[in-house]
């Protein structure tokens, strides 16, 4: 549209004078009577005098001494706010025009600004008109100097921002409620993580147990599990996994190990068999385009009466290796060689170990959030195996709050590098009054 | 937190090939797994991922490349990993799965290793 | 932690001369004393400083639990007080920094000179139990809390917050290095509550350093009643009032207001 007449009498009618000039240009190439045509139109458009333009101009116009007092104001501003020239010039301040939050906001924020920067852009601020009711307004102010460089007046131009700010209003409705519902989420989901685990583990007789589950992001559930309860007489259950992925998908997978390993267990409390089971149903309940699996070790805990502590049999598939923190100071993992992750294959191998637990031993399981988390220290950037065995050489002998304690200041220190959520279970024997003698 | 994957696909006579380079996790994973439908194979061919350029695979980047075995199997296809460097297979020893994916030093170790097993 | 960088601390002026602190309301940062400091730094140490949340303090120390209340600030100002370690400094405090000194020097009046309280007002909101007028309704200060909302928005350079804890996307933040008075929304609400919503009137009485109240002729926030019941509620204060109009005297009347700090300062330091 831009050449064409239509479009050359737009821009007169929006009464941009300094443009007259360039009229030329919109005439090139056609005919002198054309040209001349057009621009006694220009002409006949600047009779808009520039003292018409200033009061009725389609923004509203004000002068005000550096105290803030009204000097001068237009036509149009006065329509706006229902007032008469008199009642305002000589007698009111900007300020008197706001609201009174406006007011505050006005000498808190934007008269120092203006003061310091000499101009100030497009604040959003309410008019309180005649009638007592309030016109959202962009505000602009700049401040006039004279020769000498001293600021004499303040030049304020005013747009009606109605709609505008009904449009704002709506965005910040809008985020104020995306606001609340990621509170709703975050909240939703650790209490979904929290029927995850356990609310309290088994009380195990000669046995001091810990455990600790820490939550990377508040915004997915995670999928770490853990549990520690008895099966027949004497014996207990002990599992830490890790359902690969994050979020609601992952928690249903969850929700079934865990049902699944402990209804196992009490069918046939053999580690291997456990873990073969919890296969069976995860690989025939996720068999799609999307798989699902876990990690997961199992353990069946029984007193010693011989040597006392505990026997301790471990089945894994596909886990990080458990590490045992012994009372003469030193630490080892117990690797699975060739157990398989659970629920992908049909025939999943299960590998087992076993290991005693001797008073003052320390058995620690946790998932990979820790070994993966970032840090600069680590192979790779990342923590490692074998820093954490390092770690439980450092520790040992310890006790299995202990052991959780470190593991806590641990992920404090890695911080955000931990972006996978971590859970670790430590099981202990203390040792009897008469062996700490020894 | 940026994190990258790329992902190339080309075409041998034994069949499809997948390179992927940078960090194959939770935050990329799904890319080469929405990529995976687009892959055509036939019967008797072989899939061959070039892990060569992993400089990192979590528990979601071993889904993804069992869901690409998976894709495979269902073609009728077998699946070959190429290049695997020593941190993935690592975690392959952990969780086992070594067995389950051949490995070959290189795509081209993997490409002469392949015999056509139909038609 | 370092408090000279967690407040953004600037030294300037004579050293070894009487120290001036002066210390910025709600609404802006150190940037509100640079017309009155050339004034002052010939014949004192100036200190200058940003509470935390606003201009360049380390944005990681706000808390809310600390700064929801005057306290936390007051143990700001003291522990700098104690870091920059000048003697018994003149501390000038405008709008709520006023009663931010009044604490501060209830609290450890060894470490004051005097006070300098510019624009004070002990109380925004009026008490009709009391008689008292701040001038302002609690609605009054929602409808505030409502014009800080719609400029955070963003439409506007000037006061387009400072997107914290964000480093996905760092060009928020970047694009407005240059401007003043930067600050957070979430800080800006709550210092907002902090300045306008405390009732410090019972604190006055226990000052004890000679003190100042510099009140401006024309002020909207502090009106000449406030200033007149801050000077009759402190034992032995003065009561100057500038020619200056406005709440921000320092930045309208810089001389005028820089005299009256140097002569109490000069007097009393």
């Amino acid at each position: 549209m831009c050449g064409t007449d239509d479009g050359a009498a737009d821009d007169g009618g929006r009464g941009r004078g300094r443009d007259h000039g360039r009229g030329r240009d919109h005439g090139r190439g056609r005919s002198e009577d054309h040209q001349e045509n057009q621009e006694a139109r220009f002409s006949e458009l600047l009779e808009d005098s520039a003292e018409d333009l200033y009061e009725h101009a389609p923004c509203g116009y004000l002068s005000t001494l550096l105290d803030g007092r009204i000097a001068k104001i237009n036509t149009t501003l006065l329509d706006w706010l229902g007032y008469e020239r008199d009642a305002l010039v000589g007698r009111k301040r900007f300020s008197d025009l706001l609201t009174v939050g406006g007011r505050l906001y006005h000498e808190t924020h934007f008269a120092p600004l203006l003061r310091m920067q000499g101009e100030i852009n497009g604040i959003a601020l309410e008019l309180k008109t005649a009638d007592g009711t309030r016109l959202p307004v962009m505000v602009t102010s700049t401040v006039k100097t004279g020769g000498d460089g001293q600021a004499l007046l303040i030049r304020t131009t005013i747009f009606d921002a109605r709609d505008r700010r009904a449009y704002e209003n709506e965005l910040l409705r809008a985020r104020q409620e995306a606001d609340r519902e990621r509170d709703r989420l975050k909240v939703l989901n650790t209490t979904l993580q929290k029927t995850l685990l356990p609310p309290t583990l088994a009380n195990v007789p000669g046995l001091d147990v810990a455990a600790h589950y820490h939550i990377a992001s508040a915004d997915e559930v995670g999928g770490d599990f853990y549990d520690l309860f008895p099966l027949a007489a004497g014996t207990w259950g002990m599992f830490l996994g890790d359902v690969c992925g994050k979020g609601a998908a992952a928690a249903a997978v969850t929700s079934l190990a865990r049902y699944t390993l402990r209804a196992a267990a009490v069918y046939s409390p053999a580690p291997d068999a456990v873990l073969a089971n919890l296969n069976t149903v995860l690989n025939h309940e996720y068999n799609g385009t999307d798989p699902r699996f876990c990690t997961v070790i199992f353990g069946l805990l029984t007193p010693d009466p011989d040597q006392g502590g505990f026997h301790i049999t471990l089945a894994s598939g596909g886990h990080p290796p458990a590490m045992v923190m012994r009372h003469d100071g030193t630490a080892d993992s117990l690797p699975t060689p060739g157990g398989q992750l659970i629920g992908i294959l049909p025939n999943a191998n299960i590998a087992t170990t076993t290991v005693h637990l001797a008073p003052g031993d320390t058995l620690l399981l946790h998932t990979d959030g820790l070994t993966e988390a970032h840090t600069a220290a680590g192979p790779d950037g990342r923590y490692s195996d074998e820093a954490l065995l390092d770690l439980g050489r450092a520790l040992a002998p310890t006790t299995a709050t202990d052991a959780i304690t470190a593991i806590r200041d641990l992920l404090d220190t890695l911080g955000n590098g931990v972006d996978d959520d971590t859970a670790v279970l430590a099981v202990h024997v203390p040792r009897t009054t008469s062996e700490e003698q020894q | 937190m940026s994190r990258h994957l790329t992902l190339l696909t080309r075409t041998t006579t034994a069949g499809a090939v997948i390179e992927l380079a940078g960090d194959l996790d939770h935050h990329t994973a799904p890319e080469v797994r929405d990529a995976l439908p687009g892959i055509t194979l036939a019967a008797g061919q072989q899939l061959t991922i070039d892990l060569g350029g992993l400089t990192f695979c979590d528990s979601s980047g071993i889904t993804m490349l069992i869901a690409a075995r998976n894709h495979a199997l269902a073609a009728g296809a077998t699946i070959a990993l190429a290049a695997v460097p020593e941190r993935v297979s690592r975690i392959f020893r952990i969780v086992g799965l070594e067995q389950v994916f051949p490995t070959h030093p290189s795509t081209q170790a993997a490409e002469d290793s392949w015999h056509p097993t139909t038609g | 932690m370092d408090v000279r960088s967690r407040n953004h601390v600037t030294v300037t002026g004579r050293t070894g001369a009487p120290a001036v602190m002066l210390a910025h309301g709600f609404g802006c940062d150190q940037n509100m004393w640079r017309l009155v400091v050339p004034e002052l730094e010939r014949d004192f140490t100036v200190v200058l400083f940003d509470h935390v949340g606003a201009g360049n303090s380390e944005l990681t120390a706000w808390s809310r639990d600390r700064y929801a209340s005057l306290d936390g600030y007051v143990d700001d100002v003291l522990e700098l007080c104690r870091e920059l370690d000048l003697g018994p400094i003149t501390f000038v405090g405008h709008s709520v920094s006023a009663m931010m000194g009044v604490l501060a020097a209830a609290r450890r009046p060894e470490a004051f000179a005097g006070l300098v309280l510019l624009a004070p007002s002990p109380c925004f909101v009026d008490d009709p139990a009391t008689g008292y007028r701040g001038g302002f309704s609690a609605e009054d200060i929602d409808e505030l809390l409502e014009s800080l909302d719609a400029n955070y928005l963003g439409w506007s350079g000037a006061m387009a917050p400072v997107i914290m804890g964000n480093p996905d996307r760092p060009e928020l933040g970047e694009e407005l290095t240059n401007s003043f008075c930067r600050t957070d929304p979430e800080i800006a609400r709550v210092f907002a509550r902090v300045t306008f919503l405390s009732d410090n009137r019972a604190d006055l009485a226990a000052v004890t350093v000679p003190t100042l109240v510099a009140q401006c002729s024309h002020d909207a926030i502090a009106p000449p009643e406030v200033g007149a019941f801050v000077h009759a509620q402190i034992p032995g204060s003065r009561l100057v009032t500038l020619n200056a109009t406005g709440h921000c005297p320092q930045l309208a009347a810089p001389e005028e207001t820089a005299a009256a700090i140097a002569a109490f300062a000069g007097a009393s330091g």
